[in-house]
């Protein structure tokens, strides 16, 4: 595939049978991939293309986990601390309150984007996506939404916000005696799937099911 | 040879082709629906504004308190350093050492990163496009981590929460960081790192 990178005249070739990097923006012949194969930018590195088997399928599957487990991990209590016989909890919701109510609005609106409303707006638009590949309906919807998913991705942060679970256990460990919650459990189980969910969502292969006509869906 | 030379554009959302219609001003993809553009439209100016506010929020960000911690009514505010120190004298040096990567060397790393991917942009640098493409990367990519602090803030704010016993508050260095933070991101975002190649190529200016 790279060497068809430098051939001339590219100009000439139809529109369909080329594709461009969208970091370096390398013309090249669009590569003819195997199931499971990755192309990569001959220039940059880029990853352009992954050929996955099957995303309906499964995406549904992981969408639908993740759901499930979104309610647990931020209204269940992460954590529970108890000092000198008075015990409080924390979840990621009541930390946004918490901020909310101490005067730091502003905070408490990022923390909310970040940690509760983008990854649940991900996943409902990876859910409606989803649902108008396999049924074959609405596809200017799925697109719109599909872009809108582009557009949140770098927004939701789970995994930064367990990081900050993590710091904040060592950092009351001294403090007083604290104990984990079911909530922790089902926050990285939410992770897990939302990036499992990402690698089978190959962007490449949505976008073309999404354009497709009736019948040629996989 | 670049796309835009061929006379198309990659659409920034779904890497669609479209072929530049040159009677129309504002072109849409055929595919996704989303505005297309050779390059971004006033990339560099608008990354320079965000880059400029997000270095003038990066003082108060580290010089302000975060958070108070108060124990039997008497309180002490905490800088992100102070926070990272106290780590340290605890002797707890892994977690010490994540907090000072992400809240500290991260955004210092990012303001001086961008802002170096810019000048190398406008004026030739002899850094090669394959490392600036690969700082660019790691800007991307490490970005979102600096919210590290806000997160812990909000978790401590809710759960030391035992009345005059104990407490912690937020502190207002905590929303210049917050700041700070989403400004580097949009930074990031808004930077084409299509230009990066394009002034080592053609040895044309794009500013």
């Amino acid at each position: 595939m790279p060497e068809s990178a430098a051939t001339p005249g590219l100009e000439e070739v139809p529109l369909e049978q080329l594709a461009a990097c969208p970091e370096c923006d390398l013309l090249m012949l669009k590569p003819a991939l195997n199931l499971g194969e990755v192309a990569e930018c001959p220039r940059c590195g880029c990853e352009l293309f992954r050929l996955r088997h099957r995303i309906v399928g499964p995406g549904m599957a992981l969408v639908l986990a993740a759901l499930l487990l979104y309610f647990p991990a931020n209204f269940l209590p992460i954590m529970q601390l108890n000092l000198l016989g008075r015990v409080t909890q924390d979840t990621v919701w009541s930390g946004v309150l918490s901020l909310y109510n101490s005067g730091m609005q502003g905070i408490a609106v990022v923390v909310f984007l970040c940690s509760m409303a983008v990854p649940l707006l991900k996943l409902l638009c990876q859910l409606a996506v989803l649902s108008c590949i396999a049924f074959d309906r609405a596809k200017p919807l799925g697109v719109a939404l599909y872009r809108t998913y582009h557009h949140l991705r770098e927004w939701g942060m789970l995994e930064v916000y367990l990081l900050g679970i993590l710091v904040s256990i060592i950092k009351l460990r001294d403090m007083a005696e604290l104990s984990l919650g079911i909530g922790l459990a089902c926050f990285a189980g939410l992770l897990v799937v939302q990036v499992w969910l990402e690698l089978v969502m190959s962007p490449h292969q949505v976008w073309e099911a999404l354009s497709e006509r009736r019948d040629a869906r996989r | 040879m670049r796309a835009a030379d061929a006379g198309l554009m990659v659409c920034h959302e779904c890497h669609q082709l479209n072929r530049a219609d040159a009677g129309q001003r504002h072109q849409r993809c055929t595919r996704c629906g989303a505005r297309v553009h050779m390059r971004r439209p006033n990339s560099i100016v608008r990354t320079w504004a965000l880059l400029i506010t997000a270095a003038l929020l990066y003082l108060p960000a580290n010089l302000l308190p975060i958070m108070t911690v108060r124990m039997l009514g008497s309180g002490t505010p905490d800088t992100i350093m102070s926070g990272v120190v106290t780590l340290a004298k605890h002797g707890m040096f892994p977690i010490a050492a994540v907090v000072f990567i992400a809240s500290i060397l991260v955004p210092t790393f990012k303001l001086v990163g961008i802002a170096m991917l810019l000048f190398s942009v406008q004026r030739h640098h002899p850094m090669s496009p394959r490392q600036r493409i690969l700082v660019f990367r790691f800007i991307e990519w490490i970005g979102r981590w600096s919210m590290l602090d806000i997160f812990v803030i909000a978790i401590l704010v809710a759960i030391v929460n035992f009345g005059s016993l104990a407490s912690v508050e937020a502190g207002f260095g905590a929303i210049a960081f917050a700041s700070v933070v989403v400004l580097t991101m949009l930074a990031a975002i808004t930077f084409d790192p299509r230009l990066i190649w394009d002034n080592t190529e053609s040895g044309n200016k794009h500013d």
